[in-house]
């Protein structure tokens, strides 16, 4: 290990040096120092701070990518200027060198982005001191318990669809409906009247109601916590109505809960936090939740609106789980885990290809694991389905591609699944288990045959070779 | 003992074949090269540019790898890390990191070596005196002289005290003093016993510090041998004396050509070295202190650099080092064939021994060692005879002995 980290130490000093690396510092500092004074969210000091933070660890990681793969030009300098004839003739295995320079950049990288953790952490606090409220107290509260925390997000329990369709399936073959029909799929249709059904259940009337359930709340019932729910509710009319009144209902006496109604005033189509104390949920941790679509409400005749939950998501429920700090310090463990895999990457092509061909690929790979799905689903879209392969040659090129993105899966990670700059911008937690996923998947195995692959050719490989 | 019998490299058959970018093969750098140095040899490849030295010092180091043949570095393969734990390096061109300053990169490379800190810093302080650039030692290697960063490039070679060094082209961009100084470390490790293998094309370096050379042409070995054998001119003898009246000088050469029958073919004064002369100047400018941002003057050589013996008391190795040591390096790989002529008739020795005085007892010389028949063309250039024991001449001449002794100081050295 000695000799891998004189590699690493001989890296680091060579990376902290280098002038490009410099030039990101400045850049890096620049972002996350002078974005507090440029931006200002929606005004709001909960706007500012969000956006403060979902642009500082955007920009610090892109930044960091770009400058792992230019750090990685050391091997291939090394390389170039034949200063590896020195240490590739002194006891270094070549793995050690391999993963010594690995170990290098990602030391730099863990100091590059501890610091801009550390820089944005504090000027996090600058602007919670600075910014000029709308109401001291509001603003606050609402900073403190909806962004400068770790909530966990819980979704609410599906109703089964399955069996109302199944029983309306029965009923509609029972009554003829299906008589005029030639080919009858039962699975088929059975998922289309699961599908019509939810697609019911989502949308709320005008003075109807729904319920929501959610269970496995883990909270804490005593006086003095909250649960918060946060909801999305999309208008169907036109032209949509901004405001619209509904009323909130939290709490299953039944259950043992204490119930709360809560009527709100609020936007269509943005994002809205209730806060209500946690008594609310059951012991049994079980919480009911009923939304009441209270238009047209009286004195405001043009509340009209249908409402519509189209996601899973557009309703949940929140509880603080643990600390913004600790929040933090996993998200950053999230974007490391990427720029470990990307350094791997850089080291591979850097160990082959010269420079600029390194580059190039790396930057080909981050690109793909950044929008791997998204591509593959684009590709899909272009593709027919019912069409062979070879049927022309854009379906050839449209369906090989897929083809070889699907085993690029097994060695590319997809980083916008581990993308959690959002949920923490958010306040929500980046779980654990999430950031095990990552360390698991990006930083252990997908780096670990990268790099593996990258000691197997350097191994190989010549470094005095010269071509004539 | 299994070990006495192995050479610190070995090579047989060896060929480096290097391709083009369609891996066709285009260039043969080296054709079935076959040398083997002895432990404790200091040994010269010697050749034009492009007749392959680099290529199979690569080789040797396992940066390159041999399209064919076999390559043993101490019994061992190339590539095997505790082979490159006994061996120094200093390559053509110094591939030093220039961010670093000359105590970063001797740490760095001590590092490589495992050395714990303090031997890194007693070493890095003991090479930095010794090549001259203690005083800077703060300034990062991208801003010295090309011949500070070859200085730095030979402390690298030695941080770990090799058994086995391999110099390419050592003195290549050094001024005079420096190349000496090189030339001086060179014989000074030979002396303790480390094998030395010296890459160069300038002759002068190899002839000065090698016992044993082979001439590489084309990728092909052309000779090999000793080099006093192989430089020995056998046809002239030449003596070397204090300076001589003229009337002397007219003696000796009636008694040559009355005893021998022969002419004198030449009498001058030898003319000193530029080398000397020039670092008789730089010794006295350092001597006055005078600033240089340069390479200062140059330590001793640090002790740290045992013996060969010393370094490897705990192995085998160790017998077939003292081995090496008392036995003449043995011929044991025939180059290209080279016919040598008859050689030529040596003076008459009982005229030689008048001249020089000597009785019957001293006239009776030790056997010849088994010396290798040298395989290579004669050189050009008459190389030094052994100096010949100066009092009897001085006698025979009638000169004081006094005179003789304080003279032979300054013309004995070479």
């Amino acid at each position: 290990m000695s000799k891998t980290w004189a590699v690493a130490r001989q890296m680091i000093a060579e990376g902290i040096r280098m002038k490009i690396a410099l030039v990101f510092l400045v850049l890096l500092g620049t972002v996350v120092l002078g974005l507090p004074f440029a931006i200002t969210g929606d005004s709001s000091l909960t706007g500012a701070v969000q956006s403060f933070m979902s642009f500082a660890f955007t920009a610090t990681a892109v930044l960091l990518s770009i400058l792992t793969i230019f750090l990685s030009r050391s091997f291939s300098d090394e390389l170039v200027n034949r200063q590896i004839f020195l240490v590739m003739t002194k006891p270094v295995a070549r793995w050690q060198y391999v993963v010594g320079k690995w170990l290098g950049i990602t030391t730099i990288n863990f100091i590059f982005l501890a610091s801009s953790g550390l820089i944005i952490y504090g000027m996090v606090f600058y602007i919670k001191a600075t910014h000029p409220p709308i109401d001291t107290r509001f603003d606050l509260a609402e900073l403190n318990n909806e962004v400068l925390v770790a909530r966990h997000a819980a979704k609410y329990q599906l109703p089964n669809f399955r069996t109302g369709a199944e029983a309306e399936f029965d009923r509609n073959l029972e009554e003829g409906m299906y008589d005029d029909r030639e080919e009858l799929n039962k699975e088929e249709e059975i998922g289309r009247l699961s599908r019509k059904n939810e697609a019911r259940w989502r949308i709320v009337p005008p003075g109807n109601m729904r319920t929501f359930k959610f269970s496995n709340l883990l909270v804490d019932r005593t006086e003095g916590h909250f649960v918060q729910l946060r909801y999305r509710a999309t208008v169907s009319r036109y032209p949509p109505d901004e405001i619209f009144r509904a009323h909130w209902r939290f709490g299953d006496p039944y259950r043992g809960a204490t119930v709360r109604d809560i009527p709100v005033r609020h936007r269509a189509d943005r994002w809205h936090t209730i806060r209500v104390p946690s008594d609310v949920v059951a012991p049994d941790n079980t919480l009911t939740v009923e939304f009441f679509n209270q238009n047209p409400y009286e004195g405001e005749p043009q509340f009209g609106n249908i409402f519509e939950f189209r996601k899973s998501e557009d309703v949940s429920v929140l509880f603080i789980v643990g600390s913004f700090e600790w929040n933090m310090v996993r998200l950053l463990v999230l974007m490391f885990c990427k720029l470990t895999f990307l350094s791997a990457v850089a080291i591979l092509m850097t160990s082959v290809f010269s420079f600029p061909v390194a580059c190039l690929g790396s930057f080909t790979v981050y690109v793909l694991a950044a929008g791997l799905s998204f591509v593959m689903e684009g590709l899909d879209q272009l593709s027919d389905d019912y069409a062979g392969m070879f049927s022309s040659p854009g379906e050839f090129l449209a369906q090989s591609t897929v083809y070889l993105l699907t085993l690029a899966r097994f060695i590319l990670p997809d980083f916008a699944r581990f993308d959690a700059v959002e949920s923490f911008v958010n306040g929500h937690n980046v779980g654990l288990v999430w950031v095990l996923q990552a360390v698991g998947d990006m930083a252990m195995m997908k780096t670990g045959i990268v790099l593996g692959l990258a000691v197997l050719l350097f191994h190989r490989r010549e470094v005095a070779e010269i071509s004539v | 003992m299994e070990n006495r019998a192995i050479p610190v490299v070995q090579t047989a058959g060896l060929c480096k074949n290097f391709k083009d970018f369609w891996r066709r093969p285009r260039v043969q750098a080296v054709k079935d090269l076959n040398i083997e140095i002895e432990p404790g040899a200091i040994f010269g490849l010697l050749g034009p540019n492009g007749s392959g030295k680099t290529t199979t010092i690569k080789m040797l180091l396992g940066l390159l790898y041999p399209t064919k043949g076999r390559i043993s570095i101490f019994g061992k393969a190339p590539s095997d890390v505790a082979v490159k734990a006994r061996i120094g390096f200093l390559p053509e061109e110094s591939y030093l990191y220039r961010f670093l300053v000359a105590h970063e990169t001797l740490d760095y490379y001590g590092r490589l070596f495992r050395l714990p800190k303090r031997v890194r810093r007693e070493r890095s302080d003991r090479l930095l005196d010794m090549v001259g650039l203690t005083h800077e030692a703060k300034r990062p290697i991208g801003e010295y002289s090309k011949g500070m960063a070859r200085r730095i490039g030979l402390a690298q070679a030695l941080i770990n005290d090799p058994e086995f060094l391999i110099l390419d082209e050592p003195t290549a961009g050094l001024d005079p003093i420096g190349s000496r100084q090189i030339k001086d470390v060179i014989r000074d490790l030979g002396r303790k016993g480390k094998t030395i293998l010296l890459s160069s094309h300038v002759l002068s370096d190899v002839e000065d510090v090698c016992d044993r050379v082979t001439i590489l042409y084309g990728g092909q070995q052309r000779a090999m041998g000793e080099v006093n054998e192989l430089l020995r001119e056998r046809d002239v003898t030449q003596i070397t004396t204090p300076p001589l009246s003229d009337d002397t000088i007219a003696k000796i050469r009636d008694m040559v050509n009355r005893l021998e029958k022969k002419e004198i073919l030449s009498i001058s004064n030898p003319r000193v070295k530029l080398e000397e002369f020039f670092l008789k100047i730089v010794e006295e400018a350092q001597a006055a202190n005078v600033h240089t941002h340069g390479a200062g003057k140059a330590g001793a050589i640090p002790e740290f650099l045992q013996k060969a013996t010393e370094a490897t008391a705990q192995g085998a190795f160790v017998e077939s080092l003292i081995e090496a040591s008392t036995r003449r390096p043995t011929e044991s790989i025939a180059p290209v064939e080279i016919p040598v002529g008859e050689a030529p008739a040596e003076p008459t020795r009982d005229v030689v021994d008048a001249l020089l005085g000597k009785t019957e007892a001293e006239q009776a010389e030790p056997p010849a060692p088994a010396a290798p028949e040298p395989t290579a063309m004669q050189p050009p250039e008459p190389r030094e005879t052994p100096a010949a024991d100066r009092s009897i001449i001085e006698g025979l001449l009638g000169q004081s002995n006094d005179e003789a002794s304080s003279d032979a100081d300054s013309t004995n050295e070479k």
